[in-house]
């Protein structure tokens, strides 16, 4: 077991719920390690690779709090006294000897990746006052040898950071402060970059590790934008289809179809929803979350357009804009000629189309079909509302999970309205998200420039959200 | 990149498209499969293709393939056999010569050269067009009618039935390739039934039309048909005086006697006739049918590519696989919540000792003081201290003791350690355990970091240890 790898290692320590775990999913993008407030929740040490293709670049190890720091450093003292690059050894052998000591565990679980070559990551809670009893802990850690670094974790609303630091300062090299709750990204990469210090050999490893997980974080903003896109495009196109009897349906075969229509418009909103959380590793997610109503007075209704759609007057603006620029390609085909009529025509009926389609919601049919049978169709959706409120809250639910520390296990609710900042699809975003939607409705396929320059507008609007 | 592969047919489309519905595998997975291959990692099709064979057990339900290739291969059996046949007759009925007047070459050469040449460019321009405008050509085929009666049959029902991911512009491609191969079987048709006929009966060709054409107009016409052969068979292409003795008029009830006299070189025309079919009809109808197939083989390959999921598993193959989960399973830490709760708020004024766990005595003075108590003793534990200090503290204790602890941080084994001598100590009747906030909260504490204690002492399962909760 005493091992030691070329790769960095780093063993994350400290005094029982100081936030070690909570540190470690955070840095590990991991929300199904156990974090409690009952001391000793972890019970064992637990490594976190990050491996990309199968080759580690360093790992984190989660460990127990110490239990009985002021007996391990009696044992320690205990021993003939030896010099100082020797102490390490005595750590080691207080292991081999104590190994099956039951009073022992914890210290044994958190003190082996050290002895094994790990560098310390020594956490504290600096929202409460320093004790003089952390001193046996550090200074335990302090005989190991290893490179170390303290990290402040501001668990309560005090702040006792001074006082930390100037103790803290007398044993290790860097102190940071880290909130693992907050931490954003780039938190995550400025911690990585301090513990690439710790060590000389460490540098280059650890800037790979930190290159790999910008272009990761990239990728996931990517890959949501792509699924965020494709559902829009489901979504937007998809018509439901039923084989009726009689010349004309009946209310019942309406009334079902309408029903069947809507339940798929939701499961693609779940799919891309629960895609989305899996993408960014959150899938032990407590959520709640204003179900997608798909009736006349729920998604449909001129208040609830608000939220995150766009108002009656932003809509005609939008259709009056895309219907314009239909017309202003026919003027230019004409090289003017038009005296841009055409322009002017189309704004006028993109604006009054609008203006009439924001109560409508969907088209509901039925077709012949050849030898005599009949069909039912509901959809596409015909309310011109309807795309930005669903863009309006895939881009909500993308940002707050790529945002969300894996740190977190409080109940996400979103279903806040008022965390939604609606302004990051502005005027010029919703003509060029217009165009496609005008498409969609119709049931064509918009061209890859469009759906390319549609992509493009969505990752602007979710980097947006991001900040 | 590479998007082109020999092996992409319809059958591994169907079948690729529905593995793709029950399995796409995980990034881990797929990333894996392509750096075994990563030679292949330029070629995506390929790759898509080999992943599709590596996975193709996972498929234990009737291919859709089967049941869609089978009445593909049915459908263009019985039409092959059918469009034979028609061109064997519709060769023969143009053959039949009666003895009394000559076989007219121009309905001949509107069947074998017009009528394809026409189709061909109805083809071509669906070939060259999309959507809508493609559907309209396509409607124009008498055989896009003929397969919708044709579908409405229980077993074309059947595959009709089936959620085909066949795109519109696939199936187009697949429908003119049906199309091309079904002309030439009644091409076929005719040049045999003309080869036929030639062999077993003596035919007189003439031409004949109301148009005023003359014969050296006519053999001009011809001999352009016929450009294309000129050099490889010159005799299969009619000479003017041919032309003129074959003209054929009407009226009159016989025969034209000069017509007559050359009836043994009226025969010649077959040459013509046959070549004309198998370069018109055939030939060209043949190229036409390889377009359609690598049309056919583009579009698949546009569309193999295009199938929902297929981006998310190139992404795989290409994208690092990037893990940080932990091999080791974690041990889940198991609360037992125990009946007796062991907590008080009946505080004395004064105790026998009071030990301030991780305190300083300074500290305890003033606690002692905020809270108005009083101790005979008083110790400051843990902290600095070692073990056996605090133990001979422990034993030496009597009657009520007071513990102050810091309510923020939790019990730690050590404290237990001491808390258990505490307990075995028969001299001491009670502790009260007293979980202190920090100074800043005047010694208010949290209800969560009490409950953590509380827990703790319930634990131990002991009558004399008594948390004091005075939390907000």
């Amino acid at each position: 077991m005493m091992q030691s790898s070329s790769y960095p290692k780093f063993a994350v320590v400290g005094h029982p719920n100081k936030g070690k775990s909570s540190i470690v999913s955070s840095m590990a993008y991991d929300d199904s390690i156990q974090i409690g407030d009952t001391p000793g929740t972890t019970q064992v040490n637990r490594g976190f690779p990050l491996k990309v293709d199968g080759e580690i670049i360093y790992e984190l190890f989660d460990t127990p709090g110490f239990q009985r720091a002021r007996r391990i450093l009696s044992w320690l003292k205990e021993q003939e006294p030896v010099s100082a690059d020797k102490r390490g050894d005595l750590v080691k052998k207080f292991i081999v000897e104590n190994r099956e000591h039951p009073k022992f565990k914890d210290e044994i679980e958190l003190l082996e990746p050290i002895v094994n070559g790990a560098g310390i990551i020594y956490v504290v809670d600096a929202s409460k006052p320093y004790g003089v009893e952390y001193e046996t802990e550090m200074e335990i850690l302090r005989w190991t040898g290893q490179p170390s670094m303290a990290i402040l974790n501001l668990i309560g609303d005090e702040d006792y950071r001074d006082q930390w630091k100037r103790a803290l300062g007398h044993y290790f090299r860097l102190v940071r402060t880290f909130n693992p709750i907050e931490a954003t990204f780039r938190d995550h990469m400025e911690l990585l970059e301090s513990m690439a210090q710790l060590k000389e050999e460490w540098t280059k490893p650890i800037q790979k590790a930190i290159g790999i997980l910008e272009t990761l974080h990239q990728q996931k903003i990517e890959h949501s934008v792509d699924t965020i896109v494709s559902s829009m495009q489901k979504s937007l196109s998809y018509i439901y289809v039923a084989k009726i009897k009689g010349d004309s349906a009946t209310k019942l075969e309406e009334k079902t179809a309408k029903l069947e229509y809507q339940k798929q418009i939701v499961k693609y909103e779940r799919e891309h929803k629960q895609e989305i959380e899996k993408i960014w590793n959150h899938r032990s997610i407590d959520k709640a979350e204003d179900a997608l109503l798909l009736d006349d007075i729920g998604l449909f209704s001129k208040e609830s357009a608000s939220i995150f759609g766009l108002s009656q007057k932003e809509l005609i603006i939008t259709g009056a804009s895309a219907g314009a620029l239909g017309g202003l390609g026919i003027d230019l085909a004409f090289g003017g000629g038009t005296l841009f009529l055409a322009s002017l025509i189309g704004g006028a009926v993109g604006g009054v189309g609008a203006m009439v389609g924001f109560d409508n919601i969907y088209d509901v049919k039925v077709l012949g079909q050849s030898f005599g049978k009949r069909e039912l169709t509901v959809g596409p959706m015909k309310n011109l509302n309807f795309p930005y409120i669903l863009l309006g809250r895939a881009l909500y639910h993308a940002s707050v999970m790529a945002k969300r520390s894996h740190a977190q296990r409080d109940f996400v609710n979103l279903g806040d309205e008022n965390s939604y900042t609606g302004q990051v699809i502005d005027s010029d975003m919703r003509k060029k998200l217009e165009r496609v939607h005008v498409k969609l409705r119709a049931r064509n396929v918009p061209k890859d420039e469009s759906i390319k320059e549609y992509r493009d507008t969505v990752l602007k609007g979710l980097l947006g959200l991001l900040g | 990149m590479q998007t082109k592969n020999s092996n992409l047919s319809i059958k591994t489309y169907l079948d690729f498209s529905q593995l793709l519905e029950l399995y796409r595998g995980d990034h881990e997975q797929n990333r894996s499969f392509a750096l075994k291959r990563e030679k292949l990692l330029q070629n995506p099709l390929k790759l898509l293709l080999d992943w599709s064979n590596l996975n193709q057990f996972r498929l234990t339900e009737e291919l859709n393939s089967k049941s869609y290739l089978s009445y593909l291969s049915r459908l263009s059996s019985i039409f092959g056999l059918l469009f034979f046949i028609i061109g064997f007759f519709v060769g023969l009925g143009l053959l039949s010569y009666s003895g009394e007047a000559p076989v007219n070459i121009i309905y001949y050469l509107l069947i074998v050269m017009v009528v394809p040449l026409l189709s061909m460019t109805l083809s071509l321009l669906s070939m060259l067009t999309h959507g809508g405008v493609a559907d309209f050509f396509n409607h124009l085929f008498p055989l896009h009618w003929i397969e919708k009666l044709f579908s409405t049959l229980p077993f074309a029902k059947r595959v009709d039935s089936l959620d085909s991911p066949l795109s519109a512009e696939l199936s187009k491609w697949i429908f003119i390739e049906r199309i091309q191969l079904l002309s030439l079987l009644f091409s076929f048709g005719l040049l045999i039934s003309l080869l036929l006929m030639v062999v077993v009966k003596d035919i007189a060709f003439g031409w004949s039309t109301t148009l005023q054409l003359s014969p050296e107009v006519f053999q001009s016409i011809l001999a352009s048909i016929g450009i294309l052969w000129e050099g490889v068979l010159p005799s299969a292409i009619p000479s003017l005086e041919l032309v003129e003795i074959s003209q054929h008029f009407r009226l009159g009830r016989r025969v034209d006697p000069q017509m007559i006299q050359n009836a043994d070189k009226l025969g010649a025309w077959w040459k013509f006739l046959a070549m004309t079919t198998i370069v018109y009809a055939i030939c060209f109808r043949f190229i036409l049918w390889l377009i359609s197939k690598y049309g056919v083989k583009r579009q698949l390959e546009r569309d193999f590519l295009a199938l929902e999921g297929v981006q998310g598993i190139l992404r795989e193959f290409n994208t690092s696989f990037i893990s940080t989960k932990a091999p080791k399973q974690e041990i889940h830490l198991e609360i037992v919540e125990d009946s007796i709760e062991q907590v008080s708020d009946n505080m004395y004024k004064s105790y026998n000792t009071i030990f301030g766990w991780n305190f300083l005595k300074d500290e305890i003075v003033l606690a002692n003081d905020a809270k108005e108590i009083r101790g005979l003793a008083i110790f400051a534990v843990g902290g600095s201290s070692s073990f056996s200090e605090d133990e001979s503290k422990a034993e030496n204790a009597k009657e009520s003791v007071l513990l102050f602890v810091k309510s923020w941080e939790p019990p730690t084994m050590d404290f237990i350690d001491f808390l258990e001598i505490l307990i075995e100590n028969r001299e001491v009747h009670e502790v009260q355990l007293y979980p202190l906030g920090t100074v800043g909260r005047y010694y208010d504490s949290d209800a969560k970091d009490i409950a953590i204690w509380r827990r703790k002492i319930q634990g131990l399962k002991s009558k004399k240890v008594w948390v004091i909760d005075d939390a907000e």
